[in-house]
């Protein structure tokens, strides 16, 4: 069952198609991955589907029903990109004021809030501000404002900039954990390591329309060279073979690319015919970096203002 | 509607917690009575009281006629100068003397004075010559009563016959002119000082929560329209919660005031209980409550799509918010004329038009409903501050929709304007 389907979705601005016809789907329980260069319309699709703008065309659908922003609002949880908190107002408060909004009542907001700030060792920050917090701790507490009124679909731009390594393994586990639980997360984000280590699914916006949609494996097959990696005791002098061709020489390592038609079994078979002792043998795909750049590439790196007749 | 009573909890309660809050309540009203008799006190402290040499050619001013004046008025002191006029010319700054009037010796007294000089090397305000000349005049006057043979008796029947004017309206008795006005000032200046603070406040809190960035959170889980009638609300709650404070503390002086006599604070107290006999209290305490929410809403409204508009940069809002400030400012020029004849044409409309009603007509009402200030003029203007501040709401609403998602450039009134009128 898909939490979230998005039809042909339009949002024109005076100067922009910020999105243009977009579709999509997302599972239950999955970690979608929502890729993009800078200004290929990711914060506008996810500014539509957490109900802040209306789109111009197009339809939402939210745990199989018309998205209604108003009272679907408690099962999203959205972590904007550019963090925002109230500098002047205590923790405590302000965790238990936007959990309320959410919809909590106010004995379930403090219940859930104290179960996080222990689990997430912030209990001593409850009549703290958050201005006298590092940017860091600042991140660790959006993110359980984020989740606190524990949505099914969960919205992250960018959760773990700032973040140092430990912390960055608290989230993430979290991620895991809450996915695991049957919540849905959207992941908005540029690194591509991230990508390829939690996400099961991605889409690829660029200039506001949807370039690649799958899962990252299946990506990863569709993009792949035909390229592998054979490690060989000696790697010969002269390789002349009409199923592969050498790319690049290391040492003992030999990159190959196998030609249309073939497939591993006639490399393998040329060198064991040559006499030649296999050390390793393994397919290369390609990273979730590359296959990035190689759709994006040739975009100009901004986004060109253009007249739009709506 | 719930959500929308969280954020008017929360604008509400983080304002009126606040120290400032505690100490502004306590220390307006402090500062505005100083403001009031500061100025009065330092304004009598500040007139210089002049000493005036008079070079008499004419032969009329004898040193008994200035002795006499001198006594009957100690604002400033008059002598005849006996010693050369040449001498005194070039030296009455050294001999004590701030300036010198010379009378001319063809001066008669059947013609008259048309004009004399004070000559001074310094310039001074008419708060210091005026009474010069009123002692000169009196002095002349005495002059010629001498001269036309008016003797004591005679000048005690001519000063009696001044007439004092006083007003008695026929429909109000109680009416009086000197409370009415003084409590318009208090109320339009009050009204003033309540939109124009509480006014930038909204416009404050609304840039802060757009430049922190927690507006992105909050319009996820509400609306923006919401967010902004909440803040609008709350602050205006604030400003109630001033307002009813400062008048219970009134009422609280006026019980007092009944069991105490005598001394400054009975005579404080008698002043305040002329004053509510003298204008209908409730009836102009019920019109500011109204025009200080309805008036509130109004400009707060604008002001809040100004401060959704702008970024960090407080110059920016300044210069955006000019237009509506001025209007307020505007509103109260208007008061002035209105409170010296609260019935005529100008005062009437510019109570009744919307932007300026809340000033004005608060200026207006003390004098009387409905006689100086008929229903229908009450109603009509209350019916369209509501449907005007109706209006600036919804108007509001929809460039703070956009406004406040949108970094970078800050856009024009025009931008603005096209923002408001554009399909959702």
């Amino acid at each position: 069952m898909n939490i979230l389907e998005v039809h042909n979705l339009k949002k024109y601005f005076a100067t922009q198609k910020a999105v243009d016809d977009i579709s999509l789907q997302i599972p239950k329980g999955c970690i979608f991955g929502l890729l993009g260069p800078n200004g290929a319309g990711k914060t506008t699709l996810i500014r539509m589907i957490t109900g802040i703008f209306y789109p111009d065309a197009g339809e939402i659908i939210l745990k199989g029903k018309k998205f209604d922003p108003e009272n679907d609002a408690k099962y999203i949880g959205y972590m904007p990109e550019e963090r925002g908190l109230y500098k002047k107002m205590k923790i405590g408060e302000q965790a238990l004021y936007l959990a309320q909004l959410k919809g909590l009542s106010r004995s379930d907001a403090m219940y859930k809030i104290k179960d996080w700030f222990r689990r997430f060792e912030m209990e001593s920050w409850w009549n703290k501000k958050v201005e006298d917090l590092s940017k860091g701790m600042g991140q660790k507490l959006q993110f359980v404002i984020t989740v606190l009124h524990e949505p099914d679909l969960i919205i992250l731009d960018e959760p773990f900039s700032g973040l140092d390594p430990v912390n960055s393994n608290l989230i993430k586990d979290e991620i895991y954990r809450l996915a695991k639980n049957g919540a849905t997360i959207i992941f908005s984000t540029h690194r591509m390591e991230q990508v390829e280590e939690i996400c099961d699914k991605i889409v690829l916006v660029n200039k506001g329309k949807k370039i690649l949609d799958g899962s990252v494996h299946s990506v990863k097959q569709d993009f792949k060279e035909n390229l592998f990696g054979i490690q060989l005791e000696k790697v010969p002098d002269v390789i002349n073979s009409s199923s592969f061709e050498a790319i690049k020489t290391n040492k003992q390592e030999l990159i190959v690319k196998i030609k249309e038609g073939h497939n591993p079994n006639d490399v393998l078979g040329y060198f064991i015919k040559e006499g030649v002792n296999i050390v390793s043998f393994k397919e290369i795909l390609p990273s979730m970096s590359d296959i990035f750049i190689r759709l994006v590439e040739g975009t100009p790196s901004a986004r060109q203002f253009q007249e739009i007749d709506a | 509607m719930n959500k929308i009573l969280l954020i008017i909890k929360r604008e509400y309660l983080t304002r009126v917690r606040k120290r400032t809050f505690i100490i502004g309540t306590i220390l307006f009203p402090v500062l505005y009575l100083l403001l009031i008799f500061g100025t009065g006190y330092i304004a009598g402290k500040n007139k210089q009281d002049l000493n005036v040499g008079i070079i008499d050619k004419s032969g009329y001013f004898t040193e008994q006629l200035v002795a006499n004046a001198n006594r009957g008025d100690t604002a400033n002191n008059l002598t005849l100068i006996r010693i050369s006029e040449e001498v005194f010319k070039t030296q009455y700054d050294s001999l004590g003397y701030n300036g010198y009037v010379v009378i001319p010796e063809n001066a008669d007294w059947k013609k008259g004075l048309d004009s004399l000089v004070l000559n001074t090397n310094k310039t001074y305000g008419i708060g210091a010559t005026v009474p010069v000349e009123n002692k000169l005049n009196k002095l002349w006057s005495e002059i010629k009563n001498d001269s036309l043979g008016i003797d004591a008796a005679k000048k005690e029947i001519l000063s009696k016959s001044n007439i004092n004017l006083k007003t008695s309206n026929a429909k109000n008795q109680d009416a009086d002119a000197g409370a009415a006005t003084v409590i318009g000032y208090v109320c339009g200046f009050l009204m003033y000082l309540i939109l124009l603070l509480y006014g930038s406040q909204v416009m404050m809190g609304v840039t802060e929560e757009k430049t922190s960035r927690i507006a992105e959170v909050v319009v996820s889980s509400v609306k923006p329209f919401q967010l902004m009638l909440g803040k609008i609300i709350g602050i205006g709650m604030v400003a109630l919660t001033q307002f009813l404070i400062w008048i219970a503390c009134i009422f609280l002086i006026y019980n007092l005031g009944k069991f105490s006599d005598g001394g400054a604070m009975g005579n404080a107290v008698g002043m305040v209980q002329r004053v509510f006999t003298s204008v209908h209290i409730f009836v102009v305490v019920g019109c500011f409550i109204f025009y200080l929410l309805a008036g509130f809403f109004f400009y707060s409204s604008l002001y809040a799509a100004i401060g959704s508009a702008i970024n960090e940069d407080m110059r920016e809002a300044q210069s955006l918010s000019f237009p509506i400030t001025m209007l307020i400012i505007f509103s109260i020029a208007l008061m002035t004329p209105a409170i010296s004849n609260p019935s005529s044409p100008i005062a009437v409309w510019s109570s009744i038009i919307p932007f300026s009603s809340p000033i004005v007509m608060m200026a207006r009402v003390p004098f009387g409903v409905p006689n100086t200030v008929p229903w229908w003029q009450l109603g009509l203007s209350m019916a369209l501050l509501i449907a005007g501040f109706i209006f600036t709401t919804w108007f509001a609403g929809r460039i703070y929709r956009i406004g406040i998602l949108m970094y970078g450039k800050k856009p024009s009134w025009k931008e603005m304007i096209k923002w408001a009128f554009r399909k959702q």
